[in-house]
């Protein structure tokens, strides 16, 4: 058996996989990243990540009967995570932190402390599958569709994937609560943890308004559509995402939603459910897990989490990469992830730069 | 291999001939000391007999003890005590204390100034210097108390107590010490060495945890910071623990009858343990290796591992206990206001402190200084 590190957020998917590890006689480390301090909202009702994690994680680690210790990784989190997500806002994107944090911060740290500690494996609380096989390790999706995480771990160093563990992803939430039950754990009933974990509000311009204070991303700025028309005015466009509805105004024959944010001129552009859907995608921040695709070649991508995944042909590699896709996808999101998928291999990723909307859409 | 303790520093357990002091006064002589009938008698004697077993341990008079709930509040009760004294008498006190001074004291003296006194933090040198121009200028302005500990529990470095003394009696200055981890590891001597306070506890010297005291000198002023009944001359109100009075006592009477030959013991091992990683681990730094140093702890700042708390989490798993700065300051990633002091903020050393105590034998520190050398090469690779 193994020396593996265990992420212990405190909540109930990492608490069931340390004792699904220490069930298979694994010497199981334990471990809860610090990544960022509630203490100046008080009364805060979050699940995860914070202090609370901390303590939970320490109970279901005494349990276990394993060691637990607490990586401080604040000052890394807040560079990577925090402040990446409020300049991605600034710059009209919309921010996927936890797959950032999973990128950059968590599991980087955890292979480099994981190193450290003498450990051969890192596991953590995903709804992912890993196969190691002889031919090479890969990230496949978890069994329980609805709960399946694999999206948010496109961005993991290549290197890291045969020394993966994800204990759940063969299991439903259910049946992951169920252990936790049976097995006594404190985090057994625990609520999922929705909203992002560094927002304690749950309202992400609060964060906006105390990182940015004056800033064109927070300042009024024109509604305009498609065809160039003043449709009306908006507070910032660090509110607005692609695809939105809310904060438009009425008064249109139709719904209108975001289509553009465009940061240079402060404008949010806005048209109809049709205007949504476009079918070509570049992609940059590439990472891939195993080879890189091929120009020609056809793949699956996902553009959101949740999203079914739609067919896509790969038109150009490099530094970035430009799919078209097989069907219109709606609300395609710059800063968002696509993530590409080989039925439920996952291939790898990046960061949406842009989408558009070619001729062949009608 | 069984996980080994390497952390007496941070706390002992409770030795026998201690728990069976104890005892009788858990459930048999269970009374109040302040009720009037037997029950009381028979707890206070227990009391003052524990008061002079105290004071004779460290040559004070029994009257001079003052039994609290263990070094933090000890400390703070000397400072906080002090200045409030002063300010009664409508004066602003000045503290003056040594910049690698336990939390206790540098926290209770940053308390001291937010009520208004002068605070002067005076440097070490990692020889054991203290900076005595600045101590003594900040000594002469008025009424004022040094809080210099006699020894460092990060480094075991021992501060020059006697020689602060003497700098402060020629101002007219009282001077307080921290000596939790010098009983039992250096000769504590309050007639050799004469402090006007002075703080101990229990759990370093294989007493129970929560039960400490403050050696006042007679005459010194203080006032209280708690208020209530008048138990402990009205300085210390609270129905007095007296198991564990009984404990402190008895395991103070017991370091201070054994210290000679146990600190040349553990002293030994230290050395052994200093000598294993010097050979085993390039880049290693004894702590304070120039400074007079109490014999039991052996701190080490290891170049090429930033963190302290990782190497301590290593060699945790490997079971190896130890901590790194102190266990109170562990988790944080940054280097300990200790250690910073030093040898200056840009130090980048992991620091891991090894402390040595009555279990310690040579198979131990050989196991350690193993576990060490194979830990540090893991990471450095890593």
């Amino acid at each position: 058996m193994s020396r593996v590190l265990v992420a212990m957020s405190g909540g109930v998917d990492s608490s069931v996989a340390a004792a699904l590890l220490v069930e298979v006689g694994h010497e199981v480390v334990g471990v809860t990243m610090k990544t960022f301090c509630y203490s100046d909202t008080p009364g805060h009702g979050k699940t995860c990540c914070g202090l609370d994690g901390i303590a939970d994680a320490k109970r279901v680690a005494q349990v276990l009967d394993i060691p637990h210790y607490v990586f401080d990784v604040e000052e890394d989190f807040t560079r990577d995570v925090i402040d990446d997500f409020v300049s991605e806002y600034a710059q009209g994107r919309t921010p996927n932190p936890c797959v950032r944090c999973n990128s950059n911060t968590k599991f980087r740290d955890l292979m480099s402390r994981g190193r450290a500690l003498g450990c051969s494996f890192i596991a953590s609380g995903h709804y992912a599958r890993v196969e190691h096989a002889a031919e090479g390790s890969r990230i496949l999706r978890g069994l329980d569709v609805s709960k399946d995480q694999a999206y948010f771990l496109w961005g993991l160093p290549a290197t890291l994937v045969p020394r993966l563990l994800f204990p759940v992803g063969a299991l439903t939430k259910d049946e992951v609560r169920r252990r936790a039950r049976s097995l006594g754990l404190v985090t057994a009933d625990k609520p999922e943890s929705q909203e992002i974990c560094f927002v304690p509000t749950g309202d992400y311009r609060d964060l906006l308004r105390k990182r940015l204070r004056a800033h064109p991303a927070l300042a009024p700025g024109e509604i305009v559509t498609s065809d160039g028309e003043v449709v009306g005015r908006h507070e910032g466009y660090g509110s607005f995402t692609v695809g939105q509805r809310r904060g438009l105004g009425g008064g249109f024959p139709e719904a209108r939603f975001v289509l553009e944010i465009r940061p240079e001129s402060r404008q949010v552009i806005v048209g109809t459910r049709e205007e949504l859907f476009q079918d070509e995608v570049v992609v940059a921040e590439l990472n891939w897990l195993d080879d890189a695709p091929e120009p020609g070649e056809v793949v699956q991508v996902q553009l959101r989490y949740r999203a079914r995944p739609v067919g896509a042909t790969v038109e150009e590699v490099g530094e970035s990469v430009r799919l078209e896709l097989a069907e219109p996808a709606a609300a395609i999101t710059p800063g968002q992830s696509a993530v590409l998928f080989d039925g439920d291999r996952l291939r790898g990723g990046g960061r949406i730069v842009r989408a558009a909307r070619t001729a062949r859409v009608g | 291999m069984e996980p080994i303790y390497l952390d007496y520093a941070a706390t002992t357990p409770v030795r026998e001939e201690v728990r069976d002091a104890m005892v009788p006064y858990l459930s048999g002589t269970f009374g109040n000391p302040s009720s009037i009938h037997r029950w009381g008698r028979a707890a206070d004697d227990a009391l003052e007999g524990a008061r002079a077993e105290a004071a004779a341990a460290l040559s004070a008079r029994p009257r001079e003890i003052l039994f609290v709930r263990g070094g933090t509040e000890s400390d703070n009760l000397g400072l906080l005590g002090w200045c409030g004294a002063q300010r009664a008498l409508g004066v602003t006190p000045t503290l003056v204390v040594s910049a690698i001074e336990h939390p206790a004291v540098l926290a209770a003296a940053e308390a001291a100034r937010a009520q208004g006194a002068h605070v002067e933090k005076v440097a070490v040198s990692p020889d054991g210097a203290l900076d005595f121009d600045a101590a003594g200028h900040a000594l002469g302005r008025g009424p004022a108390l040094a809080s210099v500990m006699w020894v460092n529990n990060e480094t075991g470095l021992q501060l020059p107590v006697a020689k602060v003394v003497e700098l402060a009696r020629e101002r007219s200055a009282l001077v307080h010490s921290d000596a939790a981890q010098a009983i039992g590891k250096v000769p504590v001597d309050v007639r050799e060495v004469p402090v006007d306070m002075l703080s101990a506890t229990a759990h370093k010297i294989y007493g129970p945890k929560g039960a400490g005291l403050l050696f006042v000198r007679e005459g010194t002023p203080l006032a209280p910071l708690l208020h209530g009944g008048g138990q402990e001359r009205r300085l210390r109100p609270g129905t007095e623990d007296v198991a564990g009075a009984v404990g402190l006592a008895t395991a103070l009477r017991l370091a201070a009858a054994e210290q000679r030959t146990e600190s040349a013991r553990l002293a030994a091992l230290r050395d052994r343990l200093a000598a294993l990683l010097d050979a085993s681990i390039g880049g290693l730094r004894i702590n304070a290796a120039e400074a007079p140093r109490a014999p039991h702890v052996l701190s080490v700042g290891v170049e090429g591992i930033e963190d302290g708390s990782a190497l301590v989490m290593a060699l945790d798993i490997e079971g190896v206990a130890v901590s790194g700065g102190s266990a109170c300051s562990s988790g944080a990633s940054q280097a300990s206001h200790v250690i910073r002091a030093l040898y200056g903020a840009e130090d980048r050393r992991g620091t891991v402190r090894f402390s040595l105590g009555r279990s310690t034998d040579n198979a131990a520190v050989e196991w350690a200084a193993k576990v060490m050398s194979d830990v540090v090469a893991r990471m450095r690779a890593a």
